[in-house]
């Protein structure tokens, strides 16, 4: 039991340690900290950012520690926080981006916009907000470089992400529950395209991912069986248009939302033949 | 604790768009019979939003956690008609989520969305913005999102709305409120500017709140219900004893058939991720609150009450050794409802020597009474036995 309390302990003080390095106005020269460090965490969330607060929670928000540093008229709002691990932080980041900007290469995946940066490393998503109206790239970008070399963690994305095919490729990000709109797919990567999407979940086992191929494949009683991978279906759906669903050990994954029935098992096939 | 206005800057920062053309905009049954040809395997169940006159089906859609827009499209298909997002919501990625799902349907839902800026000039730019990102050139209801006070509603947000409306980018103006309601909702109906107020309302609230919501249902308010399943039940792990109970079939859809069953609410706005949930919430219009509700409710209630503080304050400088309750109980929480132990103990030990040295049991008789049910003895006790 002494055993259980001690460790949480030791982990969340070596968190505390590198917290003070990471949240420091003075990272960069000539800035300030104005007032206290602000910490939240699931059960308070909601006083910062009120219903937002949900969205953090849906990517496995543990903690946020913030501070806002000034230099003159100027300010940033730092808000580091802490997801259950780097899959979630990356989540995070690609849900909340500008899909309109490119990502930029800072740690796993950032952005710096004028008045915004955001990146994500290991199991941390880091936000700094700029104001006034202005152009405050310089500042952030000084910024988020400084807290990215201070924080520990993963800075490769997701190697799932280089599963799916590049070519009109639109979008990617983590959706943390219900892939497709459908409970069975817990949590996964959904790539999407100038036509259609696809998706990958990953489950513990080959027999868990059998289990939930076995429960999707309930969802569409209309569906014919598919011969690759482990086990495949596809299915002409009301709300996802043609689908094609597939098992690859402890993968579930497939196309959706594309016209032609025959595409979908195309591009679910050759999606199968670049997971591992 | 306040909420930090420059957050709701960096939440709305770095998304400005170019505006967009604007051309007519339609009615969606403003007065007459809302449709019947609906796919919906259950009766909808429509009120009128306050002064708006829109006849909204019971259950709405919040939309800002949904995964995918075939859930969105479907519920639609069912026939459900208030829609509710916002600039905020995933950096307006939500938006155009919700606009790719309702192409076609724009003209049998009522959509809204929000804007979290304090000035006028600002607000607008987001307005314009929300359109191009909705794929529409008018919403039904724009609400000013998250005032807690009648000070954040400030004259410079109600002309912004005038605005709007005159240019017909909106057709009705709204506020958004989850903390300070007991005080807001009267004011915001007596302000006589506003059509529609979006409120957190849930079974753990008292009575107080709803007199509030009857405020603003007699100054012809719209009242749309959102954190009707009570906010706390996301925020607890799998493997939590309580989240095991409070996700059990049926718990949620009496959360939500409480707040229906409040005539003064016009509809209410769970989130909903997938087409299960969306099936299981449709009950709610179909099935009225009844006992069984009550009591599942009443359970819910009593498991949370001895456990949760609600951080409602009423304790504060009740303890006769000057005990902060709240805060220490919110510590305790840490540990026991999230895992996190050594945070706990780490906001523990912050305290003065002369608070976190004393123990309760210590005490002839407990002088702190919370009127919600928290056993704030035993809880101090557990806190102390923890953490000191």
């Amino acid at each position: 039991m002494r055993i259980r309390l001690v460790l949480p302990l030791l982990l969340v003080f070596v968190t505390a340690a590198s917290a003070q390095e990471y949240l420091n106005c003075h990272l960069v020269p000539g800035w300030q900290q104005s007032g206290t460090k602000r910490e939240y965490t699931a059960d308070n969330l909601y006083e910062y950012m009120d219903g937002n607060a949900e969205s953090y929670l849906l990517y496995g928000f543990v903690r946020m520690q913030g501070i806002t540093c000034t230099y003159g008229e100027k300010k940033l709002v730092i808000d580091v926080s802490e997801m259950e691990d780097s899959d979630l932080a990356y989540g995070m980041f690609a849900s909340n981006r500008d899909p309109n900007q490119p990502i930029a290469k800072i740690a796993m995946g950032g952005q710096v916009q004028p008045r915004r940066a955001s990146f994500a490393k290991g199991k941390y998503y880091v936000e700094i907000a700029a104001s006034p109206e202005g152009d405050h790239t310089a500042a952030l970008q000084a910024f988020a470089t400084k807290i990215e070399a201070s924080l520990e963690g993963r800075s490769t994305p997701p190697e799932a992400l280089d599963w799916f095919p590049k070519e009109n490729q639109t979008s990617v990000r983590l959706v943390p529950e219900s892939v497709l709109g459908l409970r069975q797919l817990k949590r996964g990567y959904v790539a999407k395209y100038a036509q259609g999407q696809a998706f990958i979940v990953l489950e513990a086992s080959p027999e868990s991912a059998a289990e939930t191929f076995k429960k999707v494949q309930a969802r569409f009683p209309d569906a014919s069986p598919a011969k690759f991978a482990d086990e495949a279906f596809q299915a002409k759906t009301q709300y996802l248009d043609s689908i094609c669903i597939f098992r690859k050990g402890r993968y579930v994954a497939g196309y959706a939302n594309l016209p032609d029935p025959q595409e979908a098992v195309t591009r679910a096939t050759k999606l199968a033949t670049r997971i591992p | 604790m306040t909420y930090d206005t420059s957050r709701r800057g960096f939440l709305s920062a770095g998304l400005a768009l170019p505006l967009v053309g604007l051309t007519s905009k339609v009615g969606l049954f403003q007065s007459g019979n809302p449709p019947t040809n609906t796919n919906s395997p259950v009766q909808l169940d429509y009120r009128t939003l306050g002064k708006t006159g829109l006849k909204v089906t019971t259950l709405g859609f919040g939309c800002m956690i949904t995964s995918d827009p075939s859930v969105i499209t479907r519920a639609a298909d069912l026939g459900i008609n208030y829609f509710d997002t916002a600039r905020v919501y995933q950096h307006g990625n939500n938006e155009k989520m919700v606009g790719a799902a309702l192409k076609g349907k724009r003209k049998q839902i009522v959509l809204s969305t929000k804007t979290p800026s304090g000035d006028k000039e600002t607000a607008l730019k987001d307005l314009d913005t929300s359109l191009q990102e909705l794929g529409t050139d008018y919403v039904d209801i724009w609400y000013l999102h998250g005032k807690d006070s009648p000070d954040q509603v400030n004259d410079d947000l109600i002309e912004a709305q005038q605005i709007a409306k005159k240019q017909g980018k909106i057709r009705f103006a709204g506020v958004s409120t989850h903390k300070g309601q007991k005080e807001l909702l009267p004011w915001l109906a007596q302000k006589g500017v506003f059509d529609v107020v979006l409120v957190a309302y849930n079974f753990t609230m008292d009575s107080g709140m709803e007199q509030a919501v009857e405020a603003a249902a007699k100054g012809n308010l719209g009242v749309v219900g959102m954190k009707v399943m009570a906010g706390g039940f996301r925020s607890l792990k799998q493997g939590d004893p309580n989240f095991e109970k409070l996700h059990r079939e049926g718990a949620l859809l009496s959360a939500l058939k409480w707040t229906l069953k409040n005539p003064n609410v016009s509809t209410t706005i769970p989130s909903m991720t997938d087409m299960d949930q969306l099936e299981e919430n449709l009950k709610a219009m179909a099935q009225p609150f009844g006992n069984v509700d009550g009591k599942l409710l009443a359970t819910k209630l009593e498991m949370i009450s001895p456990l949760y503080c609600r951080l409602c304050g009423e304790c504060e400088g009740t303890c006769a050794n000057g005990l902060p309750i709240q805060d220490t109980l919110r510590f305790l929480t840490y540990a026991e409802g999230y895992g996190q132990f050594a945070l706990g103990r780490e906001h523990f030990q912050e305290l003065p020597v002369a608070q976190k040295t004393v123990r309760c049991e210590d005490c002839d008789a407990c002088t702190v009474n919370c009127r919600h049910g928290v056993q704030v003895f035993a809880r101090m006790s557990r806190a102390q036995e923890l953490f000191a």
